[in-house]
């Protein structure tokens, strides 16, 4: 099948491009049915179905910082330009504010580039509903339930079709926490309830030390780090969807609880006072130079409180306890996949094959297996190797409880700038977890 | 003047390149904007045209008032705060003072240094737990001076204002450099011989020479309060909960981050007809005074 | 006692002359005190940023106040490498050079005629280049993107220099226009009797006179260029095209931020302008005779 392929290549390209034409996606071509999405890199050269022409595929992603999954997923990118000279990637990299400035401003003028990295859930929908990206449900169909369970694919799904394939997986929600200090409060272990958590916070508190440091300047952190995880142990992890559809309401008790959460918390003075004017690069500061007790983030932090914290200090992992009387699974986490790679609607159909090779490239076995090495969650079924480190082995026993949605990625946009400052209200005491509760109510009717 | 008749194509072959230039980069690119203001768009999707909903919505939108009202105060605070603050220090600066040079280049310095370091800097300056004014108050015993500047909506906007203020002086400052050379020297002298009381009345005597410079500096002011986005979109990004939100920032966040490309072009409108209503009641205010 | 008429008369002009030269002193060292803090409030954030550029990301989240224990200058080759300032602050400096020397001709030749000439429509085209200091960038950004795409000119430095010009002449205008105004009328008069036209009034006369101002309006477009980010970002996707403040936006990354190297760079960046207020700080201030003579 793929020899036969790539003999008529662009008989077969042309063929694919009058099926996506007329919207026929969901069922493959045929040319993918044997291609395996595990293939090794070695043999990405020789498997090769890209037109004997030359293209140039112009690709924007965000990876030009120092996290560690952007190191992996450069190399992927350099390696695929050296075993296919005939295809050329043209990429631009953007800090992400940045990144999705010019990817909303570029949509609107209908100038995206050929490849894109996308948001799932809410960032994705919009541009699905402007028709600026291709469904890649025949691509997806290679990795459904074999390297990736369907589970992870949901996210960048719409409508039930797949716009891409998810490259790494992050929770949003750990709790940092220096061991010794917590063993001065009396507690050797991270409390159990949230009860017994609110306890310890006190007792933090008169050590003099802040319990948790807190930088929410950015307005993201008591949504996607503290609400999407506290409220999912309030609500269960369904809520969202029902709440949108209006099965459910904003203003029910077990939401309204979880707000009331942060209440309790800022009531109990847990946060320094500066919460919302530092952001979550100085509230690993205040914890690194031991004026906190803990810091809660996700599970990106990981590699730069390993890094800058001091030798002599000890590091203790752990997730909010449960909550007594809520509906939510008390171990689950707010997680969402991410990275994935969408193809432009208008992409010009000469290049489309060549695109679809480097997503199978770039999403690959060997790629989840690298990410793995450098302690990255991925969302493939990739055996977690022997000697694997010490954090990734209790990264993934603490992240193995089940998945809550993270709220930025399921509410419009419109909703999650509401909670995001209805969330800071809450911690200046200008607005009650109530009166938030029924902002979000009425804008969800509008 | 008789010049002209004879120079009619020469004044338009003049003024054309710069009209041409400004009006397709400039204008026509704020008319589209403007356009977009009818519509439901959400930058993605086929727009659609709505009349004027955004305009009633907008009229309704509460957060929309309090970044007016912001705006307000970043314009207050400049108009009163960076022009005679400026004024002065150019009347100071324009002498033959030993070290005139130094002053003079770091009274403009904060005209060029990134937003980024002076929303770091100021930030700490304000921290309401180790800042630097709550440390000199509570150093002297003044505890119950000190506040939680950015973080409490009471002053949070104070604090921004100050910011501002401190950050335009040096532009005015080079403006009314500039404006007192049109002074003749020996005015400006008086004021070095007489010291303080000669100095308030060379003030009074030199400000109405350079009237018409601090006409363009109020109303630079005021276009500049109105449009005001960089500092404190990096220094507090209009929060906590909207008490800093400008209405430059308001209309970014709707377009860019709410996805409502119509209801933000809405906005643009709005600072512009206010800022056109502010400019022609200062102008007309401030004419009547020249005359 | 009466211990005060009695004095000299000499002695009581010498008394006052002393005492006028004490309050003259006294009055410097106040004004210099009054400037000494001035100075340290401006100067504060930059030696802020001067010395954390040579500190480590650790030594940074440890103390942000603290004397740096170890300097770090590879901090700046790092910042050099990251924000690829080698490439971008040429880019940089074509962009931002060409766009100021042609919205400051442009905008001064459109000056002198709005301020020196009458004719139909002036104050109407004077208003109208005003109209774009009120507009707010931002919402210009999707639009001049869309244009720039049907005329084809994102991949030139053109993309950034055209935009930068229109945008650069309504506060270009605005001042020298006023400047332009305050001058006497008499000064083209003679000129006329000298048999000028009005180009040569215009660079002989006009132009000479105004440089305060010219100084003035690079100077503020010189800065806006340098350090404007949304059009850059937006309006260029060629990565051999980019400026130096998208390079500077390196070190931000979705969830950290490398301070201190990304304090390396902004001190670098920050070079330029110093150097250019520094070459024009003279025009600023040094008094046109010429204007002083005949106006």
């Amino acid at each position: 099948m793929k020899r036969a392929h790539t003999v008529i290549s662009k008989a077969v390209s042309i063929m694919l491009v009058l099926i996506l034409s007329i919207g026929l996606t969901a069922c493959g071509s045929g040319s993918n049915s044997s291609n395996e999405p595990e293939n090794k890199p070695s043999n990405g050269g020789t498997t090769t179905e890209a037109p004997a022409k030359n293209v140039e595929l112009t690709f924007w992603n965000i990876w030009n910082g120092s996290d560690a999954y952007m190191g992996v997923l450069n190399d992927k990118v350099s390696e695929f330009q050296k075993e296919n000279p005939n295809i050329k990637v043209k990429i631009e990299q953007m800090p992400h504010d940045q990144y999705k400035l010019k990817l909303k401003a570029s949509a609107a003028g209908r100038q995206l580039p050929d490849m894109f990295v996308v948001w799932p859930g809410a960032e994705l929908k919009p541009m699905v509903d402007g028709n600026t990206v291709l469904p890649i449900d025949d691509l997806a169909a290679e990795y459904k339930d074999k390297l990736i369970p369907s589970a992870n694919l949901i996210d960048y799904q719409i409508d039930g079709k797949q716009y891409a394939i998810p490259n790494i997986v992050v929770y949003t929600h750990m709790i940092y926490y220096d061991k010794d200090i917590l063993a001065q409060a009396g507690y050797s272990e991270f409390p159990k309830t949230y009860t017994e958590f609110k306890e310890m916070v006190v007792k933090v508190r008169e050590l003099g030390v802040t319990p948790i440091a807190l930088g929410n300047k950015g307005q993201w952190v008591l949504q996607s780090c503290y609400i999407s995880t506290i409220g999912d142990r309030m609500t269960g992890s369904d809520f969202l969807v029902k709440a949108m559809s209006g099965e459910k309401k904003f203003t029910d008790p077990e939401f309204v609880g979880g707000l009331n959460v942060i209440k309790e918390l800022t009531d109990l003075k847990a946060f320094n006072e500066d919460l919302n004017t530092i952001d979550n690069n100085q509230h690993l500061d205040y914890f690194v130079q031991g004026k906190a007790a803990m810091f809660v983030e996700g599970t990106w932090s990981l590699g730069g409180v390993q890094e800058k914290l001091p030798k002599d200090r000890n590091l203790g992992l752990a997730i909010f306890p449960a909550v007594e009387g809520g509906a939510g699974n008390p171990q689950a986490l707010s997680g969402v996949t991410g990275q994935g790679v969408a193809i432009n609607k208008d992409i010009d159909p000469a290049k489309l094959d060549a695109a679809r090779q480097f997503i199978r490239f770039l999403s690959s076995e060997d790629t989840y297996n690298r990410l793995l090495a450098k302690d990255q969650l991925v969302p493939a079924t990739v055996t977690v190797p022997s000697d694997a480190s010490d954090t990734l082995k209790q990264l993934i026993s603490l992240t193995s409880g089940g998945v809550a949605p993270v709220y930025d990625a399921v509410l419009t946009p419109q909703l999650t700038e509401i909670i995001n400052n209805g969330l800071q209200s809450i911690t200046m005491g200008t607005k009650s977890p109530e009166e938030v509760a029924s902002e979000l109510e009425a804008a969800k009717a509008k | 003047m008789h010049l002209l008749n004879r120079n009619k194509w020469l004044i338009w072959l003049g003024i054309s390149p710069s009209l041409i230039v400004y009006t397709l980069f400039c204008m026509i690119p704020i008319g589209i904007s403007f356009y977009y203001s009818f519509q439901n768009w959400d930058g993605f999707s086929d727009p659609s045209f709505i009349g004027l909903d955004n305009f009633a919505a907008l009229m309704k939108d509460q957060v929309f008032w309090s970044s007016l009202k912001n705006n307000m105060f970043v314009l207050l605070a400049s108009v009163l705060g960076q022009i005679p603050i400026a004024l002065l220090f150019a009347l100071l600066l324009n002498s033959k003072l030993r070290g005139a040079k130094f002053f003079r280049t770091v009274g403009f310095l904060p005209v060029a240094i990134s937003t980024v370091i002076i929303s770091l800097t100021w930030n700490m300056i304000y921290n309401t737990q180790y800042g630097l004014i709550n440390t000199l108050l509570k150093a002297v015993g003044l505890d119950h001076l000190a506040h939680n500047w950015l973080g409490d909506p009471k002053w949070a906007m104070l604090a921004v204002c100050l910011t501002i203020i401190w950050q335009y002086v040096g532009l005015y400052l080079v403006i009314f450099l500039a404006a007192l050379q049109n002074v003749p020297a020996e005015t400006l002298e008086a004021a070095e011989i007489d010291g303080a009381t000669g100095f308030v009345k060379t003030v009074k005597i030199i400000i109405p020479m350079i009237w018409g410079t601090i006409l363009v500096s109020v109303i630079l002011c005021i276009s500049g309060s109105l449009k005001t986005f960089d500092l404190i979109y990096v220094m507090t990004n209009g929060g906590p909960a909207h008490t800093t939100d400008v209405m430059a920032i308001y209309m970014f966040n709707k377009t860019f981050s709410s996805f409502q490309y119509g209801y933000g072009s809405a906005i643009s409108v709005a600072i512009f007809v206010v800022s056109l209503l502010l400019i022609s009641v200062a102008s007309r205010l401030l004419k009547a005074k020249e005359d | 006692m009466p211990h005060t008429i009695t004095v000299p008369p000499e002695k009581a002009m010498l008394e006052r002359d002393t005492r006028h030269s004490m309050r003259k002193k006294i009055l410097k060292l106040v004004v210099y005190i009054f400037l000494t803090a001035y100075s340290i409030v401006n100067l504060f954030p930059i030696l802020w940023m001067f010395m954390n550029s040579f500190k480590s990301d650790d030594a940074f989240s440890q103390s942000v106040l603290a004397w740096p224990k170890q300097w770090l200058f590879a901090n700046y080759a790092e910042a050099w490498r990251v924000a690829k300032l080698g490439l971008y602050f040429s880019n940089s400096m074509i962009i931002g050079v060409l766009a100021v020397l042609f919205t400051v001709l442009l905008g001064a030749f459109a000056s002198y005629f709005l301020a020196r000439f009458r004719f139909k429509h002036q104050t109407k085209i004077y208003n109208y280049f005003v109209f774009g200091m009120l507009i707010p960038i931002h919402a210009t950004l999707v639009p001049l993107f869309i244009l720039e795409n049907k005329l084809h000119m994102q991949n030139s430095y053109l993309s950034l220099i055209v935009p930068y010009i229109a945008f650069g002449l309504p506060i270009t205008i605005f001042i020298l226009v006023s400047f332009m105004k305050s001058f006497s009328k008499d000064i083209e008069e003679s000129a006329i009797m000298d048999g000028c036209g009005p180009l040569r009034i215009f660079w002989s006369i006009i132009l000479p006179m105004s440089m305060p101002s010219i100084a003035t309006v690079v100077i503020i477009n010189f800065i806006n260029n340098w350090n404007e980010f949304s059009f850059a970002l937006v309006l260029v996707s060629n990565p051999d095209l980019k400026t130096v403040p998208l390079g500077l936006s390196n070190f931000v990354g979705q969830y950290t931020t490398s301070y201190t190297t990304q304090m390396a760079g902004l001190t670098m960046a920050l070079i330029p302008v110093i150097i250019v207020f520094l070459c024009l700080e003279s025009y600023l201030v040094k008094g046109m005779t010429a204007g002083a003579v005949k106006g």
